[in-house]
């Protein structure tokens, strides 16, 4: 799997379709800091949310690199659909990596916050920036070029998606009673946004895990849901 | 013979409804050539495909009795937008594969020799020719010494030299004991390497003799009803048209069978060499 991971990189690399997401990355963080100070923990829930969009972006430009034949070919060299989708899946969340870094890293280098980040809160917000990149990931598996031919489709119902992933509090609000459950099928990309809120950066017990643990199950259940589906369309 | 693959009653029918192929079985040794023919759109290339295991049957079952076997695939269209070089590719195909560095750079090296693909080595693959191209499908297929190579097509493209290093490495390869399933076109260069010849026609497959691997010969006449030429020996086909007969006869037998339409008294309009994917496409 390391090979086709680092195969996958530096096609990506030599393809120049990372362009449009990571600048657009770099130029949403750049914005969101021109203010100074800021919020570190309201920050960085923030920025968590940008790494999540750009991780979906990036997901489905580089499920779309192989075409058809290229994908059975590896499938065969690789010994298999689940390894190979796997290492696909790995690259894209090893650059989402970086981009957490950079997002962690950029406002503390450039004293964008009036206090220091704590270690408890430095690593809440790592771990936030990357449970969202890969909700982010498993959401845009599904609407990647694997499982969704027509570019239109994919792109268009991922938009759809992550924006009302996005929206959800509201949606929540203006639901009747009756229907507020079905908040449930939406991906709960913000579900952790009101705990860290509401958080007061000193003490892990007080921080509510479940939104965290909610958001690795659902990526879970899409991801199995993304290798199911693409064994299904590859043959 | 040791057995390798296995096929039982594969059926294969796309979205469109087209029943491509029909309760097909048939039985791979080990240490063999074997030869799908056909004409287009008969099905063999998804036969191959299902043999590879990259396309799923939509009935019927595929049994490798050694479940570790390795496969080597060179599909009909190489893609060509790749956007490594030759020698970059073939490092990344053989690691994916599992093999060692060190290994593979030798063996990387030896193919591109032989294919004379030295000075491209480090041109990416997207700017190479359709030959190179193809070139490069089929080294990716053969890093690692497969115990199944399919090939679908693999001639097309390629230049004489290419065509006869082909021929060579797959004597090398059933040596070593690699089976090898191939379809070709239009090519007579691989039929003294063939063991055994496999026809699709209306997505049924039936082993044919190996008078229809040779040469074809297509004899127009006049004058002779059908039903006369119709029981002759080395006839593979009749066609009547325009008030003429197509018949397509192995090469060996056209003389006998041209004398017995002039002892008939019907005459001969025309005489030439068919291929069998020509002589498929006249059904």
């Amino acid at each position: 799997m390391k090979a086709l991971i680092k195969y996958s990189l530096h096609d990506y690399l030599r393809s120049h379709k990372y362009f449009p997401p990571i600048s657009t990355f770099m130029i949403l963080i750049f914005v969101y800091y021109s203010y100074t100070p800021n919020p570190i923990i309201d920050s960085y829930a923030v920025t968590a949310l940008i790494v999540y969009v750009i991780s979906a972006w990036l997901c489905v430009s580089v499920l779309s690199l192989d075409s058809h034949v290229q994908r059975q070919m590896m499938i065969l060299h690789i010994g298999g659909e689940n390894r190979y989708y796997l290492s696909k899946l790995i690259s894209v969340w090893l650059i989402t990596l970086i981009l957490t870094l950079y997002a962690f890293i950029y406002p503390i280098t450039f004293g964008m916050f009036n206090e220091s980040v704590s270690l408890k809160i430095g690593l809440v917000s790592i771990v936030n920036h990357i449970f969202l990149s890969i909700l982010g990931i498993s959401i845009a598996s599904l609407f990647s070029k694997v499982i969704t031919e027509n570019a239109v489709n994919s792109y268009g119902g991922l938009a759809l998606i992550i924006t009302i992933s996005l929206a959800t509090l509201g949606i929540y609000d203006v639901l009747p009673t009756y229907l507020k459950n079905i908040i449930w099928i939406i991906p709960p990309a913000v579900g952790t946004q009101p705990v860290l809120f509401n958080w007061n950066g000193e003490n892990f017990l007080d921080l509510l895990l479940f939104p965290f643990i909610w958001m690795i199950v659902y990526s879970t259940i899409l991801l199995y849901l993304f290798l199911r589906l693409a064994k299904k369309s590859q043959k | 013979m040791e057995k390798l693959i296995e096929l039982k009653n594969i059926s294969k029918v796309y979205t469109d409804k087209k029943n491509v192929l029909r309760n097909i079985s048939l039985t791979i040794n080990k240490k063999q050539v074997i030869a799908i023919l056909g004409g287009n759109g008969t099905g063999k290339s998804t036969l191959l495909r299902i043999i590879a295991g990259v396309e799923r049957p939509t009935s019927g079952k595929i049994n490798y009795p050694n479940k570790t076997i390795k496969i080597g695939y060179v599909p009909e269209r190489f893609p060509k937008n790749i956007r490594f070089s030759p020698s970059e590719y073939f490092l990344y195909m053989g690691k994916m594969s599992g093999a060692s560095k060190d290994g593979l750079t030798k063996r990387i090296d030896n193919l591109l020799h032989r294919f004379q693909l030295e000075g491209l080595k480090n041109q990416r693959i997207m700017e190479l020719s359709k030959g190179n191209i193809q070139k490069v499908g089929l080294i990716q297929s053969i890093l690692l010494k497969p115990n199944l190579l399919i090939l679908d097509e693999p001639l097309s493209g390629l230049d004489f030299e290419a065509q006869g290093e082909l021929v060579k490495i797959i004597g090398e390869l059933k040596q070593q004991g690699t089976t090898i399933l191939i379809t070709y076109h239009e090519s007579n260069i691989l039929e003294s390497t063939v063991d055994n010849t496999f026809l699709i026609h209306n997505g049924n497959i039936s082993e044919t003799e190996t008078t229809v691997k040779q040469s074809i010969k297509l004899l127009i006449i006049r004058n002779v009803e059908k039903s006369v030429v119709k029981d002759w020996g080395g006839i593979h086909k009749v066609v009547e048209k325009d008030q003429q007969l197509y018949l397509y006869v192995s090469a060996k037998e056209s003389d006998v069978i041209l004398s017995r339409v002039l002892q008939l008294k019907g005459s001969v309009e025309a005489v030439s060499t068919v291929t069998l994917d020509e002589m498929e496409r006249t059904i």
